[in-house]
């Protein structure tokens, strides 16, 4: 037995990969799970998308405030009803492979993504798309089928990053392990836990990237990311639990950044049930929670209550009551015992089994039973999740009563922040409005927003339907996240977007 | 022997045939839609369907067996509904790793456990006996998550010896090893004391001691060679243990092992991942059982096959 260990030791040293030698200057990134495809229109995790954005770009991208920064694009303009666009794209850019980026490029992006033959994940972002014409090789038009105002958002996207025309065509499907772009670094390796990419050369905006590459690192345990931080092993780790935000803080060569998001906190009430279909009692529910509290127990403090349904720093989002919704549990009871709850009623709230989400629904428990409401907490496996909201048909046989959850609009438009969850036809399956709500106004007020590219008609359509979401409260709404992230002094320009998108093109050491 | 061998493999097959359909059945029973998992939260009913289609989840299930089966047989697991790669490749990431910590856990914890065994039931009663079942116990008792914090923050953080994780090089099982073995040493020092004990009790030890063999051979060749063998069964259920992956250690260490892959795939809800990694962890099963059956014999052999 001991040969045995000596032998496999040996060998193990021999077949090592040297740790610690790489560059000095190749920026280590800590990320919590293993990315999930390297082909843009077929990821749907923040994080892979903040892999390929290493490689990738789109006709637009989002800075660091989540507002629309144009790329591969320079600019566009937009006809009044929305439904036609049209891009001048930017000159002298090329992708790794040496091919010419140019309007056939994005054409035969766009059409790969929406071609219903070759399904991908993200094709609902274009499917609107009637058709690209190339104007000429600079110039490309998108004629819609229907309006649709939030276009450039969604070219924006991750799911609408431009792969290489030749790529495309010499790798088929396997393109998700071969990627190809015209972003700041080219693509070395992925392989299980590990992402790599190096630094490209010829990358078209002067002076960048400014780092030899950029590496991936997949650590879930938190504690042991902001070890590799804490060691050096990496410059940067997303993200940081609020919990060990102070560990960070304690060392000098460390320091935390705090992003305000555009993640929204909410308990979903199904309007549709008993007791829920009263509104007085979804008022009373939204009274009786402390959001200041509610944020300090749940999230350590990084995040602020929510000011109206749609979060504060995306574009047309209304401050509807400063402050959030008002803690006030007298009212909430008297609310009720309007009602006919005089002894409020016992229902049950659920959603996904990890210990903060948990610890909401503890929370949330508790200051409904402040009411009297007795809320059961039931934590589920995601799949099983799943399979509860949308295995429903019919609204009538929804068995949500409570659900407790998170949204983040990763298109950066307001749209994707509405009608999903509140459109009168977005009930599961279809999309996620699990309150069952329904609003001829708000209805009326979503389909304007999107049916149109002016600024001002967008804003106000977008403002008749937050306050009227927010009058007739189909949620109990909660807060608005600030997320964390933990880096080594030295390092700037590195950061995670309002979406949690990872962005490392201008990244530096000092 | 031989005979014993070949017909132990032969009776493999049927086993293995009705792990795999159960398998399947029990996977495909697990409540939740994988295209929807794999689509993402934020996919509309469209995206969901064309993620149907695209994986052939929307053929009957009776028709998706028989092509598991199919497959599976030439070596074809699929691809993984999460990553679209080949589930084989997906499987042998993690294999090594996993093997690797594995046999580097067992090969230190079964070394020290049998030496504390041993030096326990030898003394027993004195010094070496308490502070070797003091270490065992404090072994069985320290939860691994913790442990492996500990040992990242002194000596990745404080002293900077060793990487915090991954695996990466020789330097980078140490930790993990340690840890995971820790628990196996402690329950292998306990199992040789107490099987080490039970044996010097008998009457042919008891003989021997009279018939003035010295007490060092007495120890090692009469009474631990008899002991071996409920020690042997331990170990082999341990390696089998291990080999499935541990989540806790691999999740503190950041290791590529089999144990993470199997909870994010049933997370996932991906099928084919489950499926594979579940008939590689019954194979490994029967092999070891097989492997310590033969072990018995070379321990012992008075144990004939029969």
């Amino acid at each position: 037995m001991r040969h045995m260990t000596l032998a496999l030791a040996a060998t193990a040293l021999a077949t090592a990969v040297t740790f610690g030698a790489a560059e000095a200057k190749t920026l280590v990134v800590g990320v919590a799970d293993n990315l999930t495809t390297l082909d843009p229109p077929n990821a749907n995790d923040t994080l892979s998308a903040g892999a390929q954005r290493n490689i990738y770009q789109g006709l637009y991208g989002f800075d660091s405030k989540m507002q629309l920064e144009p790329l591969l694009a320079t600019s566009y303009e937009a006809n009044a009803d929305a439904t036609e666009f049209t891009f001048h794209l930017r000159k002298g850019v090329k992708f790794h492979d040496g091919t010419d980026f140019n309007a056939e490029a994005v054409k035969i992006n766009i059409d790969r993504v929406r071609d219903s033959k070759v399904p991908t994940k993200r094709q609902s972002l274009v499917s609107m798309v009637d058709r690209v014409e190339v104007v000429d090789p600079y110039t490309v038009k998108f004629i819609l089928k229907e309006p649709f105002g939030a276009l450039v958002n969604n070219l924006a996207h991750a799911g609408t990053f431009i792969v290489s025309p030749a790529a495309l065509a010499k790798y088929g499907k396997d393109i998700d392990r071969n990627p190809v772009g015209t972003g700041p670094y080219k693509f070395k390796k992925w392989s299980g836990d590990l992402f790599e990419t190096v630094k490209n050369e010829n990358y078209w905006r002067k002076g960048y990237p400014k780092v030899d590459g950029v590496v991936f690192k997949s650590v879930p345990e938190n504690g042991s990311r902001i070890a590799m931080l804490q060691a050096g092993e990496a410059s940067f780790v997303y993200p940081l639990p609020s919990e060990l935000a102070p560990v960070v803080k304690a060392n000098q060569k460390l320091e935390v950044v705090k992003v305000p998001s555009i993640i929204i906190r909410y308990v979903a009430m199904n309007t549709m049930k008993k007791p829920f279909d009263d509104i007085r009692v979804r008022q009373a529910l939204n009274y009786a929670v402390d959001k200041n509290a509610f944020c300090k127990v749940v999230y350590g403090g990084y995040c602020k209550p929510a000011e109206g349904p749609v979060p504060d720093l995306l574009k047309y989002s209304t401050t509807v009551q400063k402050g959030g919704w008002a803690y006030d549990p007298a009212k909430a009871k008297a609310l009720l015992k309007e009602a006919g709850y005089p002894n409020g009623f016992e229902t049950e709230i659920f959603s996904k089994n990890n210990s903060t989400y948990i610890r909401a629904m503890q929370f949330i428990q508790q200051q409904l039973a402040q009411v009297g409401v007795k809320a059961t907490v039931t934590p589920l496996e995601a799949g099983v999740e799943a399979q509860r909201v949308w295995s429903v048909q019919k609204p009538e046989d929804a068995t949500v009563q409570l659900q407790y959850g998170g949204w983040s609009a990763s298109t950066g438009d307001i749209d994707w922040a509405t009608r999903p969850l509140f459109y009168g036809q977005s009930f599961p399956p279809k999309l996620f409005n699990v309150a069952y709500y329904k609003s001829d106004v708000n209805d009326a007020a979503i389909k304007a927003g999107i049916a149109t590219a002016d600024d001002a008609k967008r804003a106000a359509a977008y403002k008749t339907a937050q306050e009227q979401i927010w009058k007739d409260a189909p949620w109990i709404f909660l807060t608005d996240d600030e997320i964390l992230v933990g880096q080594a002094k030295g390092l700037s320009g590195a950061f995670a977007a309002p979406d949690g998108g990872l962005n490392f093109e201008k990244a530096e050491f000092k | 022997m031989l005979n014993y061998l070949i017909r132990r493999i032969v009776g493999i097959v049927p086993v293995i045939l009705v792990i795999a359909l159960l398998v399947f059945l029990f996977v495909h029973m697990l409540p939740g839609d994988p295209a929807r998992l794999v689509a993402g939260p934020e996919a509309t009913l469209q995206d969901i369907e064309n993620v149907r289609r695209s994986l052939g989840l929307d053929r009957p299930i009776h028709e998706q067996f028989v092509l598991f089966l199919w497959h599976a047989v030439q070596g074809d697991f699929g691809n993984s509904l999460k990553t679209r790669i080949p589930v084989v490749e997906e499987i042998g990431l993690r294999l090594t790793p996993t093997i690797w910590l594995t046999v580097c856990a067992m090969a230190w914890a079964t070394v020290f456990g049998l030496l504390i065994g041993v030096a326990s039931a030898v003394k027993r009663g004195r010094w070496p006996d308490y502070v070797g079942m003091f270490i065992a116990v404090s072994g069985i008792s320290f939860p691994a998550f913790w442990l492996g914090l500990l040992l990242i923050d002194l000596f990745s953080v404080r002293l900077g010896w060793l990487p915090t994780g991954g695996f990466e090089s020789a330097k980078s099982l140490i930790m993990p090893s340690f840890t995971l073995g820790l628990g196996v040493a402690a329950v292998m020092a306990r199992f040789t004391r107490s099987a080490f004990i039970e044996i010097s009790r008998e009457d042919y030890i008891r003989t021997a001691h009279a018939k003035g063999v010295y007490a060092r051979a007495v120890i090692w060749k009469h009474t631990l060679r008899n002991a071996l063998i409920p020690v042997i069964t331990m170990v082999g259920l341990q390696f089998g243990f291990l080999l499935g992956g541990s989540i806790v250690v691999e999740t503190v260490f950041s290791w590529p092992g089999l144990g993470r892959l199997l909870v994010d795939s049933v997370a996932y809800r991906d099928y084919p991942v489950i499926q594979a990694e579940i008939l590689l962890f019954s194979l490994e099963f029967i092999l070891i059982n097989l492997t310590v059956d033969v072990l018995y014999a070379v321990a012992n052999p008075e144990i004939r096959f029969k």
